[in-house]
């Protein structure tokens, strides 16, 4: 159902040029409201002639957010899509902002069905306006609400059971959520109906003062890469993705990163 | 919990966040004060990228100057995030009128 998309890198301004030319690379990932679609970077057209997938990824939706949805971001969203021709596009399982205020991050719902609700009818809105698959993303907490009814997977697999969105399941993001939140990663896994995958977000963090932060700045830890081989007895991802957002490393140290993503799902 | 609800609840939590307006009722203090880390963290790793020579400039002060101003001021969603890198520099600015005026004397 989902295109394969093989193993990809969030696409950087400053990691263009190592994009163009490292090995193993079948497809990227932009940050929507980092690009407007009639100024893209020649560097990122030249990987579209080259017939390389360019998927569009959105943060400020907040489409589990409780006040009216920015119809206008998803809008952006959209033209951004068409003019990428990608075949997919996403947000995240989150709220940005509320009262007034912008987090300028991505912030854990209550999992309750009153927020599934108010998530489910954001998300049937901005489907209309996209007019493509819309793929969902779980995040990283480090705090979670008092409400909380709802496992994480029960509560991912009835969004996508009312909506019939996609999911990117970011296997980082969940061991974060073990370590800091104390999910279960083997329930998490066992609960993701995996016919809505779309693909798999990798990255690496850091651990300070006993927090486990998902900073996109490290390397991708052993233990993130043993989830993922868990991941695959599962399934078969369709894509699999690294993001480095920072601390930028070699073109030789990310051409490792990549090849061991590659490994762990070629099984 | 309607939806007016949870939107008063969600703005309630980023209140606290952002501004340190009291917790609302439920979330573990600790937990709010790592949430409010991060958030700083980000926000002030932003601002740091968008304007690096002002990063530079202020040193060891731009943490604190910043953090100190965020607080004051938190990002609102009406406001860009250059408006909002232009605020914070105007305010830096507007705090060091002796520095300013023993440099254009000199």
């Amino acid at each position: 159902m989902v295109d394969r998309l093989g193993v990809g890198i969030g696409w950087r301004a400053e990691l263009d040029l190592s994009i163009a030319r490292l090995p193993g690379v079948d497809w990227v990932e932009v940050v929507a409201e980092n690009l407007h679609a009639p100024h893209l970077p020649e560097s990122l057209l030249a990987l579209r002639r080259r017939g390389m997938p360019v998927l569009p990824h959105a943060v400020s939706l907040s489409l589990g957010g409780a006040e009216p949805l920015d119809t206008h971001r998803v809008e952006h969203l959209a033209e951004l899509a068409r003019a990428l021709d990608a075949p997919l596009a996403s947000d995240h399982v989150c709220f940005v902002r509320a009262g007034g205020l912008d987090s300028g991050h991505l912030m854990p719902l209550p999992r309750t069905r009153e927020a599934l609700d108010v998530l489910v009818a954001n998300v049937r809105l901005a489907q209309s306006i996209v007019d493509l698959p819309l793929a969902l993303e779980n995040i990283a907490a480090v705090l979670e609400w008092p409400e909380n009814t709802l496992s994480e997977e029960q509560f991912l697999t009835e969004l996508t059971e009312r909506t019939g969105c996609l999911l990117i399941i970011d296997v980082a993001n969940l061991y974060a959520n073990a370590r800091n939140v104390g999910t279960d990663p083997a329930a998490f896994l066992d609960g993701i109906p995996w016919e809505r995958l779309a693909y798999v977000h990798m990255a690496g963090g850091i651990e300070r003062d006993g927090v486990y932060h998902d900073t996109h700045a490290h390397p991708v830890p052993p233990e993130v890469l043993d989830l993922l081989a868990e991941l695959r007895r599962r399934t078969d991802p369709p894509g699999v993705l690294l993001e480095r957002d920072d601390d930028y490393p070699t073109d030789t140290e990310l051409a490792t990163e990549l090849a061991a993503l590659r490994a762990t799902v070629t099984a | 919990m309607s939806r007016e609800e949870l939107a008063a609840r969600q703005a309630a939590l980023l209140d606290t966040l952002l501004t340190g307006a009291p917790p609302p009722p439920g979330f573990a203090p600790e937990r709010l004060r790592v949430e409010a880390d991060v958030l700083l963290a980000k926000r002030r790793r932003l601002m740091a990228y968008l304007r690096p020579g002002l990063a530079e400039s202020l040193g060891e002060r731009f943490a604190p100057l910043f953090d100190a101003y965020a607080a004051a001021h938190p990002k609102t969603d009406t406001i860009r995030a250059r408006e909002y890198a232009d605020a914070f520099a105007a305010w830096v600015a507007g705090r060091e009128p002796a520095k300013r005026r023993r440099w254009f004397r000199s």
